[in-house]
């Protein structure tokens, strides 16, 4: 190596580092409201609201998680959100695998106008609809009740779309195959296609579960006691007629952050790849 | 022959009906009693939903508990849904908004000569809507002045007097406030029940609101101007606003703030000092208080509207008094009892029986009509902008008209 | 052709039409078994919900009491007498706007920056992405604390010495406080999306603009912001679509004030519907959100004409 390459070299590794480093301090500046919400959770509550306000409290007050914890029902809280996110989660990916073979593969009249329909109830703001909602739950018996919560809520349209998008890119030489052998459709469905869609309804599946872990309005309105609240709603609930508990509402803030982070951070990968091919896709 | 069978047959028929109908008598009943409230407080709601069932063995009651936020968001939405509990809590200043949803009660005190003025009287009326009686108050109280004790001694400042005035309240918010403290702390209600205190009203003759009026504007502008000129006191943000008053109260950053009987025991459980009471201060005239208060009241579609009643005296009887106020949970809307609050719970704050005593002396009824819920959301909204002074009392005072039906 | 020939040829068509048709009929009859459950489900869960609504617009009916049918006065009130509706709507749509392009701008570069690096670029995309994997009324109580009158971001400013209103109760500031928290929790999924498109753009594209001396800033905006225009449309629509119905993050830190700074649509549907009750009122405001959406929506794709570029 030359001398002036040498030079080049040692300045773009420089410039590598810096590059990297500016970043990194833009990341951590970014964590700083996960930083804030942990420093408040371990304070006491008469802390949170001192003047001046400290970065650090000047106790660790650790045993808030546990007594958040137990202060709501907060076991009871995780296991709502989680059966509600996986039930939803589940007949979201099986109505919109079905749906979005059909719009893919089959003929049928009309395909493209419902298609349009379909595409047009993404535009349809939720909380236009939460009132007609309810009233519909109630008269099926279903207020306060899992059903009444995860029905109207798991079959979106979005699945049928991003599935449709995706089963399109198939090529169908594999299907045709099959059809000459004489599987039905069904079957093709099952035993071909979903296979190879793994990276779009692991997706699906994905922000399907968040969204509804993160759902807040309307799990508020059809569950009526505390003991099936979801974690958003339970967070609501340190606010009472007296008091407001910030260091247990920061508390629970947190635990009810871990699941999203700890899965954003197992699946970043999945996520990624994912996203990528939705990418390649998206749009048309 | 036959008509002697047919008539045995028709008197075993009755007999047997009439077993029926007796046992149905006994049969067990389950009410459902729905209240606000968290989890510490669950094991007190079933101490007293026991006393019931101890009362009257084949009546259980559970409670059901929802978020305080979220109670009066759920209850109509409850009500058209036929979800409502037997017994519902109601609040005296939700009652015109819900009125509708409970059973009128002066029927069945009728029926069994029951009289309401074993309960303080101010919570009587507040509890009921046009002359009849729709619940029954488990607890009272009126808006008074949180202060700080240790603060006052160490500012050389004596125990506010019961009459005290606005200039004797603003000279102390300005001595106690220097450097990150405060001398008081804002609050959205208490542009409400300060000025009343003061001497002003926010209705008109026929119970609407009337927010331009000269006495209105110039009761809230004092305490604005305590905020926004003074400096005694933080501005509050319409989100945070229900919080952060108390807070900076128990963090020693404001020595007054504005609070009810309600969240007396919480606070001073969460305070490292000594706290006193002290009524409103008074403007120019005699002191009056409004106070507020909750009980719990029978759902018009309740289906065993008998033993709800049953249940009702019960949870609103001197036993459920006494227990509540020793607890400090609530100073019973029953006279006799209070005395147990005063001298258990809230003994170690001072000044607690006089000011009470003297606020409940010179009790003004709270005027609230069915747009109550939207005015309060409304001050909350609004006020922050005449507290950090951008905009004036009178202007923000008719912005807030102007939005009222 | 003979006689013989033509029906014979014509026979055969008919056969086929007559199997194709046979085909379809059974493709449709499959179809449908494919559709229903979905399409069971979007009747019962948004098409009937959506015309009950609308007829809701037209009553005055609040929750407790019989409804009466009102014609369009609820939509003359909204549009005339409502004191607040053009404060809401404008408030609604600077949001959007303003939320936009921060994010868009935010997320490319962040999602162009990700892609410069030679190491760690997981974890840069796993940390800009953890804000969208929490409930937003989490997030939204954590940054109020942030902003609450005499809370950090007054005590850092005070130590700055600088003076800026407090943000929650000032009306310009109020506004931008919430356009900050939702880019927080927005920007991360926009910043894997486009870095993902970006990662797609085939280096030899790039590789041989180089060579031809085109600068980094030429290769982005000739090349890699063309070819992911696709995704970049994708995005927005989806942005624009979520920004309009903001409401989580309003309930939690203003509540719509100080004043009506920060009132929004759908935070006007929540306070009309649920505070006051006026069902019919809140579902008239809620379908002049749907309008709004349609036609931001028809515009975006009317540019897309325009901006987007499909390679074919």
């Amino acid at each position: 190596m030359t001398t002036r390459s040498k030079a080049a070299a040692r300045r773009a590794l420089v410039l590598d580092i810096l590059n990297h480093g500016a970043l990194a301090l833009v990341a951590l500046l970014f964590l700083f409201p996960f930083f804030w919400m942990v420093s408040n959770a371990v304070r006491s509550n008469a802390e949170v609201l001192a003047i001046p306000v400290r970065l650090l409290p000047s106790v660790f007050e650790w045993d808030n998680f546990a007594k958040a914890w137990t202060e709501q029902p907060f076991g009871r809280f995780f296991f709502n959100s989680f059966v509600i996110a996986t039930s939803v989660t589940a007949i979201t990916v099986v109505v919109s695998c079905l749906s979005g073979y059909a719009f893919a593969r089959l003929r049928f009249p009309g395909r493209d106008l419902l298609l349009m329909g379909y595409l047009g109830t993404l535009m349809v703001p939720g909380i236009m609809l939460i009132i007609p909602l309810y009233l519909i739950i109630n008269s099926l018996g279903m207020v306060n009740t899992f059903q009444g919560v995860i029905l109207p809520v798991a079959f979106g349209t979005f699945g049928s779309f991003l599935l449709r998008q995706f089963f399109l890119s198939i090529p169908n030489e594999l299907e045709e195959a099959a059809r000459v052998d004489g599987a039905s459709r069904l079957r093709i469905l099952v035993s071909i296609i979903v296979p190879l869609s793994m990276p779009a309804i692991g997706l699906l599946s994905l922000f399907t579960f968040i969204a509804q872990w993160n759902n807040f309005l309307w799990p508020l309105i059809v569950m009526t006691g505390a003991e099936n609240a979801t974690l958003p709603v339970g967070l609501t609930l340190f606010q009472t007629q007296q008091s407001t508990a910030w260091n247990y509402i920061m508390a629970g803030a947190t635990l009810s952050m871990l699941p999203g982070i700890i899965l954003a951070i197992l699946l970043q990968k999945l996520i990624y790849n994912s996203i990528a091919l939705n990418a390649g896709l998206g749009g048309r | 022959m036959r008509l002697s069978i047919v008539l045995a047959a028709a008197a075993m028929a009755g007999s047997s009906l009439f077993a029926i109908g007796a046992a149905h008598a006994q049969d067990q009943v389950n009410l459902t009693w729905q209240m606000w409230g968290d989890e510490k407080d669950t094991a007190l709601w079933q101490s007293l939903a026991d006393l019931v069932t101890a009362e009257y063995p084949n009546i259980k009651v559970t409670p059901q508990i929802s978020g305080w936020n979220d109670y009066w968001t759920r209850l109509p939405v409850l009500a058209s849904s036929g979800q409502i509990g037997d017994l519902v809590a109601m609040q005296s200043m939700r009652m015109p908004s819900f009125y509708s949803l409970l059973e009128p009660l002066d029927a069945h005190f009728a029926s069994d000569k029951f009289d309401t003025s074993v309960f303080e009287s101010s919570i009587i009326k507040g509890l009921s809507y046009d002359g009849t009686q729709y619940a029954l108050p488990y607890d009272v109280g009126p808006w008074i002045v949180f202060y700080n004790h240790d603060k006052f001694a160490e500012a050389g400042l004596a125990d506010p007097a019961m009459d005290w005035t606005f200039d004797d309240f603003k000279a102390a918010a300005e001595k106690l406030t220097s450097g990150d403290n405060y001398g008081y702390a804002v609050q959205a209600f208490d542009f409400i029940a300060a000025p009343v205190a003061l001497g002003a009203e926010y209705f008109n003759d026929s119970d609407q609101f009337d927010l331009t009026n000269a006495g209105y504007e110039g009761a809230v502008g004092k305490y604005v101007d305590l905020v926004a000129k003074d400096k005694a006191s933080p501005v509050f943000a319409s989100g945070t606003n229900a919080a952060t008053a108390s807070g900076r109260f128990a963090s020693g950053n404001a020595a007054m703030y504005i609070d009810g009987p309600w969240s007396l025991i919480s606070t001073k459980d969460a305070v490292n000092f000594k706290m006193g009471v002290a009524p409103l201060p008074r403007g120019e005239g005699a002191s009056r208080f409004i106070t507020a208060g909750s009980g719990w009241g029978i759902s018009a579609a309740s289906q065993h509207k008998d033993e709800a009643y049953k249940a009702l005296q019960v949870l609103t009887g001197p036993k459920a008094a006494q227990i509540l106020a020793s607890a400090g949970r609530a100073l019973p809307g029953r006279l006799a009892e209070q005395t147990y609050w005063y001298d258990v719970a809230a003994k170690d704050v001072s000044s607690t029986r006089e000011t009470l005593e003297y606020a409940f002396e010179h009790s003004t009824p709270f005027r609230i009509n069915e747009n109550w819920n939207e005015f309060e959301n409304l001050i909350t909204q609004y006020m922050p902008l005449a507290l950090t002074g951008e905009k004036t009392t009178d202007a923000t005072l008719s912005d807030i008209q102007s939005q009222l039906p | 052709m003979t006689i013989a020939q033509e029906t014979a040829a014509s026979t055969a068509s008919a056969a086929t039409t007559r199997r194709r048709s046979r085909l379809d009929a059974r493709e449709g009859r499959t179809a449908l078994f494919f559709l229903l459950p979905s399409l069971i489900g979007v009747t019962l869960f948004l098409v009937v919900p959506i015309v009950a609504s609308l007829v809701l617009s037209f009553t005055n009916w609040k929750l407790l009491g019989k409804p009466q049918f009102l014609g369009f006065a609820n939509y003359v009130r909204l549009f005339t007498a409502d004191p607040q509706f053009w404060t809401i709507l404008r408030n609604t749509l600077f949001f959007t706007a303003e939320y936009l392009v921060l994010n868009l701008v935010i997320s490319v570069g962040l999602a162009v920056w990700i892609s410069s690096l030679k190491m760690g670029q997981r974890w840069f995309r796993v940390i800009f992405f953890l804000p969208t994997f929490t409930p937003t009324i989490a997030v939204a109580i954590v940054w109020m604390l942030i902003f609450a009158p005499d809370g950090l971001f007054d005590t850092m400013m005070r130590a700055l010495s600088w003076t800026v209103p407090g943000v929650l109760t000032d009306q310009t500031l109020a506004m931008q406080a919430v356009v900050v928290v939702s880019l927080w929790a927005g920007v991360g999924y926009n910043t894997v999306l486009f870095n993902a498109a970006l990662d797609m753009v085939p280096a030899s594209y790039l590789e041989a603009a180089r060579i031809d001396g085109a600068t980094a800033w030429d290769r982005f905006w000739r090349i890699r912001l063309p070819l992911i225009s696709p995704t970049l449309f994708f995005g927005t629509v989806m942005t624009a679509i979520t920004s309009l119905q903001v409401f989580d993050q309003i309930y939690v830190m203003t509540r719509g004030g100080p004043g009506s700074a920060t009132a929004t649509l759908g935070y006007a549907v929540y306070q009309k519907g649920f505070q006051a009750f006026q069902m019919g009122y809140a579902s008239s405001i809620a379908w002049v959100m749907f309008a709004l959406i349609m036609a931001l929506t028809a515009m975006q794709f009317w540019l897309q004409r325009k901006w987007v570029h499909y390679d074919n």
